[in-house]
Formats: structure tokens, sequence, C-alpha cells
């Protein structure tokens, strides 16, 4: 219906995307997630959230067993990291990403701004580049902030003794550290993959409660596909077992495997995604809306 | 928007058939009876030897132990893939603490499908969950419990270690039924090949009440009856276990009879 009129449309300012600038319309975007709350709220929430979860989880009296790293978490800084980044793999992560991720392209259909946008001198090409590129540069820098939190709040609440590893190995303090940090660094990967999900899902349904709630849930759901033996096959292909891919770090002798299965897993699914964000954004018809 | 929906249709359609090709094709799962032997023994070498360090054995280091374990699902299951019913059967070497008759000990593992397994060490082996160091503090015993993950392309050639399961028998007095026929309970253990042989029942005043075969598989339990009825006055009968598969109990077991 539409559709025939959306490339005719989108070929006129395409033309004109060397004069545009994608630094320009990067900057304007970063400077557009600065003044909101909810990028502001995202940054401190990664930043101080780890305060009260590392001291709640070091109060228990029975430490969390049934959870990987769970039964030293209350005696060991290191185990206690590891354990946060177990939880936080399984939704905290793509949540804090799509709180960005899915309301970045949703938030011009929310305030009408489309038209505004791309009747200036900016393409749809370097405007899809500037807000894929914020919203990745986000969901790292989140990651990181919660990562450098988590694990100096964990050893100083539940100190830096030799942590035991996964098959058992004691591994000294002195390359705890080492391990823990590339752990947390693992989930860069996945975070990526689901920050094109919410991507996807933001511009696709022009919602940011979908952009925001959606991947979380289809991480619930791929986490499921996952536990369920008949799809074991699926498995390392899940942006969600990326997250769980830091399991060999810590064991001895280590293996990476995984970890390469999960980085190429997440590429593809970044990829997917963008392509298919690209591909709606391009036809869109913004005369309509 | 039409083609919209078609193409996330066609998008959906396209993942759900790459989905059943992996399934499809895929040789089943990463979690294996030779990963799991070699993964539990080494993690459970590590761990004793911390075990033993805390309690101030000398000379007990991951590799002086030997450690060899056969890791085993159940009867009638797939020998694969993750699950709570797994058990481990490990042999090992300390000279401060010997060995059952049967040589090993049992080690029942929780198995997740993300290939990481919690593994319960036997007790009477390994001791509770808390242990005494050498400064007589109470200190956590970490060998007690202990997490391992599996590396899904390690080596699944099989250990070919195997161990017999234990044939037990599980009465505590002598049943005896109404027509005064004699009956024992069994249990055959985890274990490679189930448990077969013969269970002599012998009373104290010297009756036999005969002889009677046994053939069980691993992980269950028989009831065996007699068939030479019980003389009166008998106080105590006297069972002694023989297996061609399996490993019996090295002394025969003598049992009260009730009323």
């Amino acid at each position: 219906m539409s559709a025939t009129t959306a490339p005719a449309h989108g070929t006129t300012p395409r033309a004109r995307t060397a004069r545009a600038g994608f630094g320009a319309t990067l900057g304007f975007e970063l400077r557009k997630l600065r003044a909101q709350w909810r990028t502001r709220a995202v940054l401190l929430g990664a930043l101080l959230l780890p305060i009260p979860v590392a001291f709640a989880i070091h109060a228990q009296g029975n430490p969390p067993k049934d959870s990987l790293f769970g039964r030293y978490a209350t005696t060991n800084g290191f185990a206690l990291a590891l354990l946060v980044l177990g939880y936080a793999g399984q939704w905290v992560m793509p949540l804090l990403t799509a709180i960005v991720a899915g309301d970045i392209f949703a938030s011009e259909d929310h305030h009408g701004t489309w038209k505004t946008i791309l009747t200036r001198s900016v393409s749809r090409g370097s405007f899809f580049g500037a807000k894929t590129v914020a919203a990745m540069g986000f969901a790292i820098l989140v990651l990181l902030i919660l990562s450098a939190s988590t694990i100096v709040t964990s050893v100083l609440v539940a100190g830096h003794g030799d942590l035991i590893g996964l098959s058992g190995q004691l591994i000294p303090a002195s390359q705890a550290w080492h391990l823990v940090a590339m752990s947390w660094l693992t989930a860069i990967p996945p975070t990526v993959a689901f920050t094109g999900l919410a991507i996807l899902l933001g511009i696709w349904s022009r919602s940011a409660a979908v952009g925001i709630a959606a991947p979380v849930v289809i991480g619930f759901v791929l986490q499921l596909v996952g536990s369920m033996g008949s799809a074991e096959a699926l498995r390392p292909y899940l942006p969600t077992s990326a997250y769980e891919a830091w399991h060999g770090f810590l064991a001895s002798p280590s293996f990476h495997g995984p970890f390469l299965t999960g980085l190429i897993a997440s590429a593809v699914w970044a990829a997917i995604t963008l392509g298919l964000s690209w591909t709606l954004l391009r036809r869109r018809d913004i005369t309509g809306g | 928007m039409r083609r919209i929906i078609l193409t996330f249709a066609a998008a959906v359609l396209v993942a759900v058939g790459l989905g059943g090709v992996a399934v499809a094709t895929s040789s089943g799962s990463t979690i294996t009876v030779p990963r799991l032997d070699r993964a539990v023994a080494t993690s459970f070498s590590n761990v004793y030897a911390q075990e033993a360090a805390i309690e101030g054995h000398t000379g007990i280091t991951p590799s002086s132990l030997h450690a060899k374990a056969m890791c085993d699902r159940g009867p009638n299951v797939t020998q694969s893939g993750p699950g709570a019913t797994w058990n481990c059967l490990m042999s090992w070497t300390d000279p401060n603490v010997p060995m059952p008759p049967t040589g090993y000990g049992k080690f029942e593992l929780n198995v997740h499908s993300n290939g990481c397994f919690t593994v319960g060490s036997p007790s009477s082996l390994i001791g509770y969950q808390t242990i005494t160091d050498r400064r007589g503090r109470t200190v956590n015993n970490p060998a007690y419990e202990f997490d391992t993950c599996l590396d899904p392309a390690s080596d699944n050639t099989p250990t070919g270690t195997t161990f017999p399961s234990a044939l037990t028998i599980t009465s505590t007095t002598v049943n005896v039924a109404a027509d005064g026929t004699v009956g024992v309970d069994l249990a055959c253990g985890v274990g490679a090949g189930g448990c077969q042989g013969k269970v002599a029942a012998v009373t104290d005043s010297g009756t036999a009440l005969g002889t009677v075969d046994v053939a069980m598989t691993e992980q269950a339990t028989a009831h065996l009856t007699f068939p030479t009825a019980l003389p009166a006055g008998t106080k105590e009968v006297t069972f002694t276990p023989t297996t061609t598969i399996g490993f019996a109990p090295p002394k025969p077991v003598t049992l009260e009879v009730q009323g």
C-alpha cells in the first residue's frame, strides 16, 4: 500500500548523506540521551544497585547454593561477583540495554518528531546509524559500570580470598581479579545482540513499552528453549547462552569454545536484527505518520 | 504493513527451520558419560586435596589420589543429557581414609542443561558440611558439595572405568509369611551390569531354608521368598549372598525372627 511511496521518499535525503555528517547526528543523539531522566536512572542504577544487592546476599545466613558460585558468595567477594553475573545475564542486562535501545526509535513516534528530523539535512541511513551506535555505546557503558561496581562492591563486602573455581581448583586472588573481570566482559556480545533485538522491536512496534519489555520476555523464552532437552542443539546459538560463556574461564583446564560460539552467534543475531530494523525503517512511510 | 508481517513470518519460519535442522542433525547431548567421568574425577581430586590440607593430612595432592569415576544416569534411560538422577561411583587412594569393601564411594549429581552440575559426596568417606581444621576451628568442607562445569568439546572417548553394583540385604528382621515361609528384601545399587547370583538361608539350628536365584538390574529392589518353611522356635536366620555379577556383602547377614 503505502510502501510504494516510501523508497522514493527515502532516496532524496540519502543523496545528501555525505554532507549531512554522521558525527553531527551521533552527537545530537548522545545529547538527547544525556537529557533523558531514563538514561540517567539506568546509569545511576548500574552504579548503585550492586551495593544493596551485595550487602543483602552477604547478610544471608544460608548461602544461595542453588546458583553457581552461590556456595561461597557469602564468604568470598569473587564468588559473590560471579553469582551476581549469573543473575544479571538472565534478565538484568537485557532489561538495562532495552530501556534505552527499545525507546530510541519509538520515542520519535511517541513525540511525532519523525517528519521534523527527516526533513532536515539528515539521511535515514546516518540517522539509523547514529541511533544504533548511540544505543550500542550506551549498552556497553552500562555494562562496564555495572561490572566495575559489582566487582568492587563484592570484594569490599565479602573479601578477596582465594576462589574455588568450576573444576574445584583453588584460584589465587591475584588471578581471580583477572578472571572475574574477563567473565563480566563476556557479557558484551550477548548484550549487543539484545540491543539489536530491542531496536528492532522498538522500530517495528513504534512503542517504547514493547521495545523495552519484549526483549526481556523473549530472553526468558529463549532460556526456556535452551533448557529443554530436545532443543539442546540450539542452545549454543542463543544469545541467552552467551551470557553463560564465562563458565569456561573459571574451569581448569579453562575452555573458550562456548565463548567463541556465543561471540559469533551474538554477532549474527545483531546483524539480523539490525538488518531487519534498517529494512523496516527505510521502507517506512514517514509522511503518513 | 502486510509486507512487514510477511517479512516477519518469513524470518520466524527461517529461524524455526534452521532450528529444526540443527536439532535433527545434532548428534545428541554434549553431556556424556566419558565427559562426566573425567570432570567429576578432576574436580573431586582438587576439592579433596583442599579438604586434606585443611585437616592437616600431608602428602595428599590431586594427582596422588588417582581418582577414577564411573557415571551412570540410571537404568533404562539414555546415558546422556541433563538430569538429577546421575550418580558417579569413584575410587581414590588416601592412606588416611580406607575405602569401603566395594572400593568406591557413591556421588550424586544434579546436572543442568548448561553443562554445570552439583556433586554431593558420600559423607561416610568425605565427612559433613563442616570439618575441624588443624587449629580446632569449624570450617566449611570444600569436598562435601561442589560445583563443576563441563567443557562441551572435551575428550569424549570412554574412560573404561567400571564398578560393580553392590548387592545389599535391606531387611532388618526376618519376614515370616502366613504360611511359615521366610522372605528377605534386597537392593542392587548403582553400578555396571546389575546384580546376579544366589542367596542361601540357614537357621540358627542349622536347617537350610533353601537357595534362591537373584537377577536384578542396577538401582532396583527385590523380595526373595525361600521354599522351606521356618521351623518353630527359630530365633535367627543367616543369609549368605554370593554373586556372579555385582559385589556381594563380604560377610553373611544374620537377622532376628520377630514375634
